[in-house]
């Protein structure tokens, strides 16, 4: 009996083992390269752990005059937390308004707006260019920053799930206490959505962080460039040896805002994840 | 609670002022006046080392022009023709730029895209032995006899070889001399044969050759074939007819594909891409004798981990065509608003000192102007520039411009071929057995592109 049970809590830690093994060594290998010289890089076979040490690779990437790494990340980082705040605020506000006002013609343009999901970015890419053009927001962070402001289809789809999964009961004993209509907003809905609110910054944040082509249409001058365009720019050339250990040290810079962020609010993001499956 | 409200409101305070902020940081477009006024034009170009060493040139220019600014716009390789396409869109096209995206010259060609230069230059009395510029090379950016583009770049094909590969296995090494005419593909083959080792153990195995010459539509033209109807080189790169089936060509890739699968000298995809990654290249990991490609190879010789020779490519089925030359033009816009400056521009990029300088602030870039070539030869540690010399003048002597800049839609059609002889290349499928259906593929493909 207790020999039966060794052997199946056995089997499944060496079945665990192997898994993570599997999920870190791509990680493992990251860190790896980003401390070879540029020639053990192009080593074949590559070597798992480097000869020696390039702690250098990491002050190189952040003195390099071409690459301007602290500025990408000082951009990228400025970019992303108002993509947060604005995403959050709008979306919130806008789901609240479907989940609980029945006006007319509010699933229609529900629809609506949940139909924007289904246009590729390179669809809209050209006019929305046009439109950020004529405004004369060449150049700047705002056509990042503004849409954002004007709420998700995604998000506001999923928070409005989850406020609908609060009880009627709850705005009752507001109204009781005659609470007005924004105040039952913030006192009454936001409160109670924390992981929801959670993941949708954490969504957002990610999102932005990873955007690629719209900063490449909107950015022209080196000093606003994001992280992504920096470490794009890196395997640019068609004609030079990528500098791969330099790119998987940027690499290990941009990975730690995300695995930060979601350490801070991982028990509420897994919360927000289960909890809005919830009808 | 009451402070759950604040926050918000704190918040969007916050947010918007700093929109406001941000916006007002943001203008700064420059309001082009009167005439005295200089005018400022824009050089867009791929955001990478040896492409962006322009910005260090424009002090030393605009102080000899003090009547115009340039501007360096720059997007990464696979955004670029996106961030061009949506710049002309919007009426803020720049001024200069070259086919360095997916497309090719012919591309911005026919899309219209591209300035008539010939009055341009007939009013300057523009020469081309003034910057030291081969006449031949001028023509590849003409159509119907009037200039497009003018040439800045020159890279060749040749062959880089291992030499301590061949110091190993006691073989001689290839030839640099183009007029060596006993420097065959079969003698190539024969070389291949002696440094070859395949063995169970993946990091034992090396191969003798990589023969990465041009593109895929390309290779017939090397052992003599025909792919594309002449008219195409005339006509803007429309051909009217393809000779993919035809059974010359197929001669030919099977020439090729041989060198994989029945000689077994060449490495077969799957090895190529375990020792080099998905686009890198294998010859880097030291697993491959001779490797045939572009001349950019060179650039980054001295990161290798072996000891490197150049040699010249070896005669195929046509004497004349033995090296992929690679000129890169620069354009000047359609929409450009000042194309004479654009003009000016350019003309300085081919001026002997530029390109001289152009050679070491961009990493090894090979210059157009015959008068700064000797400064590169001289650029390669470890590496001979009198060899140097006589792979690029033989290469440049038996020739012919990289189909890429020549043929219509190309990039579509390059995918095309890409896709469909990954299963010759992997061995699935036999040469003869493929190439029926891909001409059907290609007839269909430039009906639909070319109407």
């Amino acid at each position: 009996m207790m020999n039966k049970h060794f052997i199946s809590r056995g089997l499944a830690f060496l079945i665990l083992i192997v898994c993570t093994a599997a999920m870190i060594s791509p990680i493992f290998f990251m860190i790896s390269t980003s401390l070879k010289t540029k020639s053990e890089m192009l080593l074949f076979p590559p070597t798992w752990i480097p000869q020696s040490f390039q702690w250098a690779n990491f002050k190189e990437l952040f003195t390099n005059d071409e690459i301007k790494f602290g500025v990408l990340y000082q951009n990228s980082i400025i970019i992303a937390v108002f993509t947060v705040i604005g995403t959050v605020f709008s979306s919130a506000v806008v789901a609240y308004g479907f989940s609980r006002y029945r006006g007319k013609g509010r699933n229609l343009m529900f629809m609506l707006m949940i139909s924007t999901m289904m246009l590729p970015y390179p669809a809209i890419m050209i006019p929305q260019f046009l439109l950020f053009s004529e405004l004369d927001w060449m150049d700047t962070f705002l056509p990042l920053i503004v849409p954002a402001f004007f709420g998700s289809a995604y998000q506001i789809f999923l928070l409005r799930q989850f406020f609908n999964t609060l009880p009627n009961e709850l705005y009752d004993s507001g109204k009781i206490d005659g609470a007005s209509v924004i105040r039952m907003f913030t006192s009454i809905a936001l409160p109670l959505s924390g992981p929801a609110l959670a993941t949708v910054a954490i969504f957002s944040f990610v999102w932005s962080w990873n955007d690629l082509l719209a900063p490449v249409l909107y950015l022209n001058s080196q000093e606003k460039f994001t992280l992504p365009i920096g470490m794009a720019a890196m395997i640019s050339s068609k004609f030079r040896i990528a500098p791969w250990n330099l790119l998987m040290c940027a690499a290990i810079m941009a990975v730690i805002p995300v695995v930060a962020l979601f350490a801070v609010a991982q028990k509420r993001f897994t919360e927000g994840i289960v909890l809005t499956g919830i009808k | 609670m009451k402070h759950g409200r604040k926050m918000w409101l704190v918040l969007l305070a916050t947010s918007m002022l700093l929109t406001l902020f941000l916006s007002a940081c943001g203008k700064g477009g420059s309001s082009e006046g009167s005439s005295s006024d200089p005018v400022t034009i824009t050089y867009y170009t791929i955001d990478s080392p040896d492409r962006t060493f322009v910005e260090k040139l424009i002090p030393d220019f605009e102080s000899k022009h003090p009547n115009i600014k340039v501007k360096v716009d720059k997007a990464p390789y696979e955004q670029f023709d996106s961030k061009l396409q949506a710049n002309i869109a919007a009426k803020k096209s720049p001024d200069i730029t070259s086919h360095f995206g997916y497309g090719g010259f012919m591309e911005y060609y026919n899309k219209g895209l591209l300035t008539d230069l010939t009055d341009i230059m007939k009013t300057d009395n523009f020469k081309a032995s003034d910057y030291g510029i081969q006449e031949q090379l001028m023509n590849i950016y003409k159509v119907d006899g009037k200039t497009y583009g003018i040439p800045s770049n020159n890279y060749v094909t040749l062959m880089l070889y291992n030499k301590d590969m061949f110091d190993q296995a006691g073989v001689p090494y290839p030839p640099s001399d183009y007029e060596d005419k006993s420097w065959t593909f079969d003698k190539m083959v024969e070389i291949a044969k002696k440094l070859t080792v395949v063995s169970d153990d993946i990091t034992k195995t090396q191969y003798g050759v990589d023969f990465g010459w041009g593109e895929l539509d390309m290779r017939p033209a090397y052992f003599g074939a025909k792919v594309y109807s002449d008219d195409a080189w005339t006509n803007g790169g429309k051909p009217s007819e393809t000779y993919f089936g035809s059974p010359e060509a197929i001669a030919a890739y099977q020439k090729w594909i041989g060198l994989i699968w029945d000689q077994k000298v060449s490495p077969p995809p799957a090895f190529s891409k375990a020792v080099a990654g998905q686009f890198g290249d294998p010859f880097l990991s030291g697993k491959i004798g001779m490797s045939v490609v572009g001349s950019w190879s060179l650039a980054s010789q001295k990161d290798f981990n072996f000891k490197v020779g150049v040699a010249a490519v070896p005669i195929g089925g046509n004497p004349d065509v033995r090296s992929v030359l690679y000129v890169d033009p620069l354009f000047v816009l359609k929409d450009s608003k000042h194309p004479k400056e654009a003009y000016e521009f350019i003309k300085y990029m081919l001026t002997t000192d530029v390109q001289e300088k152009s050679i070491e602030l961009s990493g090894g870039t090979p210059p157009v102007n015959d008068n700064a070539k000797e400064k590169y030869y001289n650029s390669f540690e470890g590496v001979d520039p009198q060899v140097i010399k006589q792979v690029y003048e033989g290469a440049n002597k038996y020739g012919v411009e990289s189909y890429n800049h020549l043929i219509s839609n190309y990039s579509q059609l390059n995918e095309l071929l890409i896709n469909e002889f990954q299963s010759v290349q992997n061995g699935d499928q036999k040469v003869e057995a493929a190439l029926p259906g891909i001409q059907e593929k290609i007839t269909k493909l430039l009906e639909r592109l070319n109407k």
